[in-house]
């Protein structure tokens, strides 16, 4: 991986042995166990791998939720672990868009509130909120439903919100958990069109999905097991080799694999 | 930051309505607590204020001579206060007065000996009133006035009395009541005025002019086995710029006749309605405890709310966290909407404690004051209440790890 350096654009994100453990004494269980990984501007990475192999926990990890790491984590040139808590909000909020697994929207808001909240952490006015969250809301054919409470959508839609949400500050970086995993093809098209045009115009894209037709969009795949990093396509001259078909040989295969063990299980 | 203020505002009240009753029923706590506070305070302010008024409305060039040192403590005042014309013995001598007469700028003097007795007409049972023996100079410096009649005349025979329109209509059944003979001890003493209705029971003089006699202060001390036991000397002086340095030359004549003993206290302005506002900061001060304790309970409500608000919204604060809310984001969003919930119920308390006092004075002879203390207080005091005791839940709040809280219900 130390083999990118010579990529034009600069690293966002520098993982350097990076472990996250559970538990302790013989309970004790790492969930990342030593991960090195150099995400550079304007990546789309889509991180596959089994349930259980710790995707989801390095997303945390990634977007600054989780804290209590060991190993470095360096975003953007700085040491996670020198930033405050409150920095970390910061960046949160001004840099990092989450798209969860399961919804998470806010019950008793509305959607057009809840597409505005991280708005919120911003400082912007009601208005101006209100004003941006209609605009992103309309770009994803959801304009009629700004007043809509979460549970009146459907399962689709919802998911469309909280992308919507996830795309309203204009993250630099955009964390995805399946993030089309909910959707029919149909809808999955627009929010994948959508993050492809956000991954053009040089936003940097980290997705976890099961779906490896998804995996066409991305750049760069990395499939994970046990906590550590199996494979990795993210090389300069593969970078820019969008039509993933050795990406979806080698990872399909993996998958193969994987799924069997699934079953078995 | 000013904008997250506002946002953290409209977020509260969007919260609180969501749940309307609970915010209601918790604010009730509140309510009662800050209504109790506002209706004490602002009635004994309106008692208080009653006695500095009359003394206001007298020209404010009144100082009062009452026998004893003065007395330290609310309570004292509180033994005391109901019956001053129960003093054993008055150390204030007819000589005081004469020495009060002739110091520079006393415009009137009137020593008042009051006695507690039975008065009885003729025709009618007898009535247990107070019976002021006093001389012509009173009516001036207390500022009564005649509605019939006459004030008593040195000239006149000396039992002659004027009494009170309420007396009158006790008595004799009318205020029209010149002319007729009550009985005070078996002496017979003949009307000779009724006082205008003054409707102040709460006085400096600690009498109801409206249901005394008042008689010559001769005729007193015949009544008192000749003894003369003056409790109370009203002093007027000719002005207000005037009055402090007559106190002093007061001070100097009667500390000169009691050899030096300050067994006297002079009072004026403020310090004239000083025992009735002890009296009243007594009550007050009690009953300020009480309600105090209902203050307790509203808090305690507000943050048994604030605390299943808490765990209600376990996941929002991971969501909103993960969206880029701070930990001091998280504690002002909860600690917005206790103090919300409690200044709420201050307001409420107050528009409440003002209703339930003016329905309360409505059988007192006072009104309830308005001032801008009463409104800080009622304000403050819920502020404080909503801070400390959401204090705990918004910490516990932003204390949740993101990831645990995104989890719940999962």
């Amino acid at each position: 991986m130390k083999a990118m350096a010579n990529n034009k654009t600069e690293p966002v994100i520098v993982l350097s042995d990076l472990r996250k453990r559970f538990g302790i004494g013989d309970a004790e269980h790492y969930a990342i166990d030593g991960i090195d990984l150099t995400i550079r501007k304007g990546e789309f990475i889509a991180i596959m791998g089994p349930s259980g192999c710790g995707k989801t926990t390095l997303l945390n990890i990634l977007g600054l939720l989780d804290s209590k790491i060991e190993g470095e984590y360096e975003l953007e040139t700085r040491p996670v672990a020198s930033l405050s808590f409150r920095r970390q909000a910061r960046i949160r909020s001004q840099q990092i868009g989450f798209i969860f697994q399961s919804f998470n929207l806010v019950t008793r808001l509305n959607v057009i509130e809840n597409v505005a909240l991280p708005l919120v952490y911003k400082g912007m006015t009601r208005l101006n909120r209100e004003k941006q969250a209609s605009a992103i809301l309309h770009t994803f054919h959801l304009g009629e439903r700004e007043y809509y409470m979460p549970y009146q959508l459907s399962g689709g839609q919802t998911q469309r919100v909280a992308i919507a949400r996830a795309l309203v500050n204009n993250p630099s970086i955009i964390l995805a958990d399946e993030p089309t995993g909910n959707l029919d093809s149909a809808s999955s098209h627009i929010i994948m069109e959508e993050l492809s045009d956000l991954h053009k115009r040089g936003n940097t894209i980290i997705m976890v999905t099961h779906n490896p037709r998804l995996t066409t969009y991305a750049s760069r795949v990395i499939t994970m097991l046990d906590g550590k990093i199996d494979t990795d396509t993210g090389s300069p001259k593969r970078k820019n080799d969008t039509t993933a078909k050795k990406p979806l040989g080698k990872v399909s295969k993996k998958r193969r694999k994987t799924k069997t063990k699934q079953e078995v299980a | 930051m000013r904008f997250l203020f506002i946002n953290h505002i409209q977020n509260a009240r969007q919260s609180l309505r969501s749940n309307r009753m609970r915010s209601n029923l918790t604010m009730l706590g509140v309510m009662i607590g800050v209504a109790s506070i506002t209706t004490i305070l602002s009635l004994s302010g309106g008692a208080s204020k009653i006695v500095s008024n009359q003394v206001d409305a007298l020209g404010g060039n009144i100082a009062v001579v009452r026998p004893g040192s003065a007395s330290d403590t609310a309570f004292q005042n509180l033994a005391q206060l109901p019956t001053p014309q129960l003093f054993a013995a008055s150390t204030l001598t007819i000589k005081d007065v004469n020495a009060i007469k002739k110091v520079n700028y006393v415009s009137g003097v009137a020593p008042m000996m009051i006695l507690s007795g039975a008065v009885k007409a003729e025709t009618s049972t007898s009535v247990n009133t107070s019976i002021i023996a006093t001389t012509p100079t009173l009516a001036d410096v207390s500022g009564l006035k005649i509605q019939n009649g006459q004030f008593l005349d040195p000239d006149l025979s000396p039992y002659i009395a004027v009494i009170g329109p309420q007396l009158s209509v006790n008595v004799f059944g009318t205020e029209e009541s010149i002319g007729k003979t009550l009985t005070i001890k078996g002496q017979a003493f003949t009307v000779i005025g009724v006082l205008k209705r003054q409707n102040t029971p709460i006085n400096y003089n600690g009498v109801d002019f409206d249901e005394s006699i008042i008689i010559n202060q001769d005729a007193g001390q015949a009544l008192n086995q000749g003894s003369l036991q003056i409790q109370q000397i009203n002093v007027k002086t000719d002005s207000v710029n005037n009055l402090a340095g007559a106190i002093v030359d007061i001070n100097k004549a009667i500390l000169k006749n009691h050899l030096g003993e300050a067994d006297f206290t002079i009072l004026s302005g403020e310090q004239i309605a000083q025992p009735t506002n002890r009296l009243f900061a007594a009550i007050a001060g009690t009953t300020t405890a009480v309600a105090a304790i209902s203050l307790l309970v509203g808090g305690i409500g507000i943050m048994n709310i604030m605390l299943v608000s808490v765990a209600e919204r376990t996941r929002e604060i991971g969501i909103r966290k993960a969206l880029g809310a701070s930990n001091r984001d998280i504690v002002a969003q909860f600690l917005i909407e206790s103090v919300a919930l409690s200044i709420g119920g201050g307001v409420g308390g107050y528009i409440i404690g003002y209703l339930i006092a003016f329905a309360i004075s409505s059988f007192l002879p006072f009104f309830p004051i308005f001032t801008w203390e009463i409104g800080g207080i009622a304000i403050g005091v819920s502020l404080v209440i909503g801070t400390l005791f959401g204090l705990y839940p918004a910490i516990r709040a932003a204390r949740k790890d993101p990831i645990d809280a995104l989890r719940q219900y999962d």
